[in-house]
């Protein structure tokens, strides 16, 4: 427990170091709870009269994110087994896969999608193409996780026989994996769905664009339903991707 | 072959609802198509453009505006780092009141579970925007934001921890007459111990990420001199900016692997 | 013609553990050797360097006369099918039906892309049904092989090895995890196909009854290096309380109980 202590203690002591850096100002504390209070009062009720716009907005998210997620899945499939590193033809290959998925993973979706935006515009591209690259840093990762947990001894039999590399990756660990690896994809598409409803918030399509527009206009109460429209597209897609994980659970 | 005729019905069977499944999933992939404008030429012109971007435009970075630079990581840093420590001490404090193993009041755990959901669901970048209308621009803002999410996952996991407690030693230690709040420090606190520190040091890894994005709508640090950069054309300084994110990123990976090797 | 002939074997793992120290025997078609040793005495290194599993540091294998410890990929996918291996831990694919498992044991004649897709042709097919056959599990043919016994397993691992149509079998532990009734069965499975089909096997054990009862020779190893070989009669209690005093204290112990 002493190590502990020691590990606590130190944590405190940054934590403050932390806060002297960070410099808050704490009388804002005060004021801004009432002034956010005012804000909520302005949400009430909310508003839908946009709702056209809104619908058809967290229809481009849904497209945005089914698109980025299946190109990712795709890619990361096939790339995955070269990263894997029980399966992979060289390990220099998959040390070099790795270390792109780790650079590609470290910078956040959202910054993909400012780069995406300056260099093909406005529209639902950028989000597609910075989901796309986000979701392959992060599926490479735990689908090259998943195949290496395949047995190892599987993969030494079909070895054995004289097995192709792809007659033991498609024969041998495919099989092995293949539910972890849809539950993955099950998961990925969560997180790439939440991610592409704020995506319009900095200037991509999507929904995300119609609640930072609502809030610039101090139309809090169209922000409010936005807000609502976003939370229920999350919630209901975590409900969905929990029954199908059950059921893929049972069924293989 | 009566065996064989039984298994060619299952296998039918099988192929059938995998033809389904990729059929419905091509088909809504379509949809998405469709409805984005997205086609196979568009996403290599699209990435092409994107990267020639990237390699031309954006890089290499300018290490002449990292003095300037250094002041938002370690903001953003120290976001994070304070939304973790309070998160996960206020997270501990709800999830003890969520868990069944340890609820004082059994019937306001479903209002603590609701509770926490609506802070999970909501991202990140949308609390942001909430509270700049409240608190302005500033650090104030992205940490307050950081720290609402994070209590939002953190007491979901941890009443999850809290739950595969053995209850065994709660029951020993509520047969010899032990107080409530005894039984969570005798017995929950010791085995809720590496949960609680694995789980917060992965809070902090979010966090680390999270503090990056809520910048750009005015939470601070990082993300908004990445946002106004881009919008300047100061893509020198935004390259060198994505830069100390990764390094800030992935340093941080190391370090809680590291902590988390050592103490759990 | 000897079908395998192994000089001066030796493998010394890169953290500098010795696992073979020189170890060298030929093998004639049909026979079946039993390799007895303590665990850590080399016996699964000594069959994983001759299928090239692991490579091994020196010494050279002949394989029907070819020299086999310096092919490279495709003539290694040629060498490997030739050998059948049977493991320990049956090492199915799990998920697979048995029948499936069996015609496994075909990818090393298939063109790549073939064999990754499982289009199997017919001949391979009923090959592998007259396989399941013969180890008594047609029945179980369309299961999946996680839905069978330890001991059912095992026994589609050596259609599985059979399938390869191989001249020689190499038999890791095969029965290490099974029960004496199931053991049983295996050996008897194992040593009836290999005779009935002239194929010599090379069969690692820790039971020395076992090795005694169906082998026609057996070879002793002790710390990387070969201390016996010869007819199962010619082992006597005091060679086999020598072969296994090898490598540690306890482990003789508790071996010379058992023995």
């Amino acid at each position: 427990m002493g190590k502990l202590k020691l590990y606590f203690s130190a944590c405190l002591v940054v934590f403050v170091l932390c806060l002297l850096q960070l410099q808050f100002d704490y009388s804002k504390l005060w004021s801004g709870l009432f002034k956010l209070g005012n804000t909520i009062s302005l949400m009430l009720p909310p508003d839908a009269s946009q709702w056209q716009y809104v619908l058809s907005a967290a229809i481009e998210s849904v497209q945005v994110a089914i698109i980025g997620t299946v190109l990712a899945i795709v890619c990361s499939f096939f790339l995955s087994f070269l990263a894997a590193s029980n399966i992979t033809p060289h390990p220099a290959l998959s040390w070099a896969i790795r270390g792109i998925c780790s650079l590609l993973r470290s910078i956040p979706t959202l910054i993909w999608v400012l780069i995406f935006i300056v260099a093909v515009g406005l529209g639902p591209l950028p989000g597609v193409l910075a989901i796309m690259i986000g979701a392959i840093g992060s599926l490479i990762k735990v689908f090259a996780q998943s195949i290496e947990e395949v047995d190892e001894g599987v993969i030494e039999a079909l070895r054995a026989t004289g097995s192709s590399w792809l007659g033991i990756v498609i024969q041998g660990v495919l099989p092995c994996a293949l539910t972890a690896l849809l539950a993955w994809c099950v998961m990925r598409f969560e997180g790439d769905l939440a991610e592409s409803t704020i995506l319009g918030t900095v200037g991509a399509g999507g929904i995300g664009y119609e609640l930072s527009h609502a809030m610039r206009g101090y139309r809090y109460d169209q922000a409010l339903f936005v807000g609502i429209v976003i939370f229920v597209m999350v919630f209901s897609v975590e409900l969905v991707a929990n029954r199908l994980k059950l059921k893929m659970a049972k069924r293989l | 072959m009566n065996i064989e005729q039984q298994y060619m019905q299952k296998v039918r069977k099988q192929r059938i609802q995998w033809f389904v499944f990729i059929v419905v999933l091509l088909a809504l992939t379509v949809w998405a198509a469709i409805g984005t404008n997205f086609n196979l030429f568009v996403l290599f012109s699209g990435l092409s453009e994107g990267f020639s971007f990237l390699f031309h435009d954006l890089l290499p970075p300018s290490p002449a505006t990292l003095p300037s630079l250094l002041d938002a990581a370690l903001d953003t840093i120290c976001m994070s780092f304070v939304a973790m420590i309070l998160g996960s001490i206020i997270a501990a404090v709800i999830a003890m009141f969520t868990a069944v193993t340890t609820t004082p009041f059994p019937r306001l755990r479903y209002f603590f579970r609701a509770a926490t959901a609506l802070l999970r669901n909501i991202p990140v970048l949308i609390w942001a925007l909430i509270l700049v209308s409240g608190f302005g621009l500033g650090n104030l803002v992205g940490t307050l934001s950081l720290l609402i999410v994070s209590i939002g996952m953190l007491v979901r996991c941890f009443a999850e921890a809290l739950e595969e407690i053995d209850r065994g030693q709660l029951e020993a230690l509520k047969a010899t007459g032990a107080s409530h709040l005894q039984m969570i420090t005798s017995a929950v606190l010791p085995q809720f111990m590496p949960s609680f520190i694995g789980w917060s040091l992965f809070n902090l890894e979010i966090n680390i990420r999270a503090s990056t994005i809520v910048g750009m709508v005015g939470g601070g640090g990082l993300g908004f001199m990445i946002q106004s950069g881009i919008k300047l054309f100061q893509y020198k300084q935004v390259s060198m900016a994505i830069i100390l994110v990764i390094v800030i990123v992935l340093a941080t990976e190391w370090l809680t692997g590291r902590v988390r090797e050592r103490l759990i | 013609m000897t079908l395998l002939q192994v000089e001066q074997l030796k493998k010394v793992y890169p953290d500098g553990t010795v696992g073979l120290k020189g170890i060298s025997f030929e093998l004639e078609a049909g026979e079946f050797v039993a390799v007895i040793g303590p665990s850590g005495a080399g016996k699964s290194t000594l069959l994983r360097c001759l299928n090239r599993m692991v490579e091994s540091s020196s010494g050279t294998i002949t394989l029907q006369g070819n020299t086999i410890t310096k092919v490279k990929a495709k003539q290694l996918r040629a060498v490997r099918r030739k050998m059948g291996m049977i493991f320990q831990g049956y090492n199915l694919v799990a998920r697979s039906t048995v029948l499936t498992n069996v015609l496994h044991g075909r990818l090393g004649y298939m063109n790549s892309l073939k064999g990754a897709l499982g289009l199997f042709n017919k001949q391979d097919t009923e090959l592998a049904k007259a396989l399941l056959n013969k180890v008594g599990l047609s029945e179980q043919m369309y299961k999946r092989a996680d839905e069978l016994s330890g001991g059912q397993q095992q026994r589609v691992g050596i259609a599985r090895a059979l399938a390869q149509r191989p001249a020689l079998i190499l038999a890791d532990e095969p029965i290490a995890s099974l029960d004496p009734a199931a053991s049983q069965t295996v050996m008897q499975t194992l040593y009836e196909a290999c005779k009935a089909d002239g194929i010599a096997c090379l069969c690692n054990l820790h039971q020395v009854e076992v090795a005694k009862k169906f082998a026609t020779r057996i070879i002793g190893i002790r710390a990387g290096e070969k201390v016996f070989d010869g007819a199962p009669e010619q082992l006597t209690d005091e060679m086999i309380s020598y072969i296994y005093e090898g490598a540690k204290h306890e482990e003789a112990v508790g071996r010379k109980e058992t023995a």
